[in-house]
Formats: C-alpha cells, structure tokens, sequence
C-alpha cells in the first residue's frame, strides 16, 4: 500500500521527465534547421561565413528558450520537497510535465523556421542584415509566447497550494489544465514560425519595404496565436474555477 | 523558493471595501518615471547644435520612433499618435531593465502593469476607430464576413489584450524565475550575470519593442 508522499514524490519524477523529454524535441529540430540552411547558404557565399555564422548562433539561442523552460520546470520538480503536499499535487506535477514539454515543441520549430530563413536572407541580400537580424528577433521571440503561457501554468500548477481532497474531477481538471495549454501551443508556435519566416525571406527579396512587411507579420502571427490564447484561457479556468 | 508568487501588499480598509496596493510594484513605477523626468530634464536642459550626450540619445530614440510611427500611420496621424508610443517603449524598456540593479525588480513582472497597459492601448487603438471612422462603420467591421461572425471577432478583439499582456507579463516573469532558480541550484557561482543579461537586457529589449509595435499596429488597424 503506497501512501500519499511516494504518489507524489513518484508523479514528480515523472513529470520532470515529461517536461525536459519533450520540450526537448522542438529546440533540436529548430536549431537542426537553423544550422543546415547555414550551411547551404555557406555553400555558395563563402566569403559571409561571419556573417552567416552570427546569425546562425542567434538564432539558435533564441531556438533554444523552449527548452530551457522546459529544463527549469524540470529542475523545479526534481528538487521540490513532496512532504506534506495532499493527492491533488500529484495531478498537478503530471499536468505540469505535459503542459511545459507539449507547448516548447511547437515554439522550438517555428523559431527555428524564423531563424534558419534569416541565415538564407543574409546570404541573398548581405547589405539588409540589420534588418533581416532585427526582423528575426521579433518574430523568433513571438513565436516563443506560447512556451511562455506553458511556462506560467506549469509554475501554477507547481506553486498554487491545493486542499486535501479526494475529488476525481478536481485531479483531472489539473492534468486537463496541462493537456489543454501544451496541445494549444503546438499550432500556434509552428504556425507563426511559418509567417515569420516567410517575411524574413520577403524583407531579403525587397528590403525597401521592410516596415510594411513588419506590420503584416505582427497582425499575422496575433491572429495565428488567438487559439493559444483560448488554450491558456481554458486552463486557467480550469485551474482556477473545477 | 516559494516566495516569487506572493507579491508585497498593503491592504487599507475603507467603508467596508479592502483596497488592495500592490507597494513594490508602484515604488518601482515610481522610480521608472523618476528617471524618465530626470532624462527628459538632462536631454532638453540645454539644446545646442553640438549635443550633450543625452541629447543624443534623446533625438535618437525620438527620430528612430518618429519614421516607425511614420511609416506605420499616416503623416498628420503620426503627430498625434507618436508621443504615446515613444515614451510607451522608453517606459517599458526601463521597466524591464530595472531588474538588473539589486534590491530593485521590475514593475512588468506584476501581471497587473502590462494588463493596464494592454487595455490601455486597446482602449485607444478603439476610440481612435471610432473617431476617425464613424460609428456605424465601425461597427459593421464586427459583421465582417456575416454577421453572425460578431461573436467570434469581438472574442478575438478581447484576446488581442490578454495575447499582448501575458506575452510581456511572462517574458519577464520567467526570466526572473530563472535566474532565481539557476542561481539557487548553483550557488551564484558565473553563470548569473550572463542569465541577467539574456533576460534583462536581450530579451526585456525585444520584447519592450515588441508591445510598442504591437500596439501601434492595432491602432493603424483600426484607423485605417
């Protein structure tokens, strides 16, 4: 017979696992991306390597993010004490894992989209590197807010005191909180790296309209990220409210 | 470690109704608009062809935000929409760097700054539509395709709030979080000063940039 402590202790281990194991998976594919288009642009202008290779260490940073979220929440849970913590946390901690690891797959991707177009960019059009640059933060680090809203849950769903209480539609609600901003997460994050990296390929093609560009991107991925927002709305709710 | 979700609170008790002030957060604000006056004060003391160096500084910022607005906006609309937009992002930038001082934290990471300052641009961004454009035809936009759509945008129009606030809120949130956890689990040994000035600098920058643009472009969407 388990008692309460080791279901704890045991939904934490599991789900710091969940969290680093698949926030993992979108960082990789993202900086992978990055790297290769580096090296096919590298192919043809040699004599931008520095350039090149910049943007590409920039790009991978911001890339990267996702999963050092990821990595912090699981840290978190590693090293969080489960003494005196009722049932519910052991929900919480499983809810937690899924909502931070599902919700980085999708923003590691689509800034490594952003970022491995800016890298093509430059080497179409070396003199608009400012602009390519400063166009690839914006849209990278937008494309990072939906790993941002399954950051803010799961330290919720971690930090949030919960009562003692045997309720199995409470247990669910919390799992479902995590379920609900890490599936959310997914589109959005590959989504606005689509727009993204479409512009940051449009500004290196035609680098006077740069401004109209920018905004048209900005509207683009505000719309593209509204199903995030009604996944993160849904959790809260269901955090807050069940 | 616990002690980053509770926010320091004064509660006054008046006629029956606690009014809550959350006092780190407004000292902060205050010292934000402290050293905004004091730069207003330094970069227009003594205009000279030859600058000082806040002048500098000042005309660069103005400058750079003024052709932003510019090409965004109209030009007679720029006049009236480029203050607020300037001093928006020269408010949040300085809010997202405070955190890099000891002993100070950033007002932005009370969820309750960018909120108002969210709702704030979308109040704005609304009047302005409806000033420039009538009200009737401002209203039929919500009917765009059909109108049993209504729903749908004004949902969408309410998201674009939340999106833009918790975008900021979480940025320096988390970073903050971070930096906390990492200099616990490895007793502030090197790695803290880059952590703050990734979190602090880099990504406070961008993302101060990236509501100022945001509400700009909601704003032309709608006078446009």
């Amino acid at each position: 017979m388990l008692d309460v402590f080791s279901y704890v202790k045991a939904c934490s281990l599991v789900g710091a696992g969940l969290a680093i194991g698949l926030g993992a998976i979108g960082s990789a594919i993202g900086e992978g991306l990055t790297a290769g288009k580096a090296n096919e642009t590298l192919s043809y202008r040699p004599e931008l390597a520095g350039e090149i290779l910049k943007t590409m260490l920039v790009g991978q940073a911001v890339a990267e993010s996702a999963a050092i979220f990821a990595l912090v929440v699981a840290m978190l849970m590693f090293f969080t004490n489960p003494v005196g913590k009722p049932l519910l946390a052991a929900w919480a901690f499983l809810g937690s894992g899924l909502g931070m690891g599902l919700s980085a797959i999708g923003s590691g991707i689509g800034s490594g989209f952003v970022s491995a177009t800016a890298c093509e960019g430059i080497g179409r059009q070396p003199a608009a590197k400012s602009a390519i640059n400063s166009l690839m933060l914006i849209g990278a680090s937008i494309t990072q807010s939906t790993a941002i809203y399954g950051f803010l849950v799961s330290l919720m769903l971690l930090f949030i005191g919960f009562p003692e209480s045997a309720d199995i539609s409470r247990s669910f609600a919390l799992l479902g909180a995590g379920l609900s901003t890490g599936f959310g997460g997914i589109g959005p994050g590959i989504g606005e790296g689509l727009t993204g990296s479409l512009a940051v390929t449009a500004v290196a093609r035609n680098p006077e309209q740069v401004s109209k560009v920018t905004r048209t991107m900005l509207v683009g991925q505000a719309i593209a990220e509204s199903t995030g927002i009604y996944a993160l709305i849904v959790a809260l709710l269901l955090i807050m409210v069940v | 470690m616990e002690d980053f979700s509770n926010i320091p609170q004064l509660t006054l008790r008046l006629f029956d109704f606690n009014v809550d002030f959350n006092t780190e957060t407004i000292i902060m604000t205050w010292i934000v608009m402290g050293l905004l006056i004091v730069f207003g004060f330094l970069a227009t003391r003594k205009v000279s062809f030859i600058p000082n160096p806040f002048q500098v500084v000042g005309e660069l910022l103005v400058s750079a935000f003024y052709n932003l607005t510019k090409d965004t906006l109209d030009e007679d609309m720029t006049k009236k929409y480029f203050p607020i937009i300037c001093s928006l992002f020269m408010f949040l930038l300085l809010c997202n760097w405070l955190g890099i001082i000891p002993k100070l934290s950033e007002p932005t990471k009370d969820l309750n700054t960018p909120l108002s300052l969210g709702i704030l641009g979308f109040l704005i961004a609304h009047y302005s539509g409806i000033k420039t454009k009538g009200f009737i035809k401002y209203a039929k936009e919500y009917c765009d395709p059909i109108f049993f759509m209504a729903p749908l945008n004004i949902i969408g129009e309410l998201a674009k709030v939340v999106s833009i606030s918790f975008r900021l809120y979480g940025n320096i949130m988390g970073g903050a979080i971070i930096i906390i956890v990492v200099s616990h689990l490895i007793y502030s040994l090197i790695l803290p000063p880059f952590l703050i000035m990734f979190f602090g600098i880099f990504v406070g920058s961008i993302q101060a940039f990236v509501f100022t643009m945001l509400t700009l472009v909601y704003i032309s969407l709608q006078v446009k």
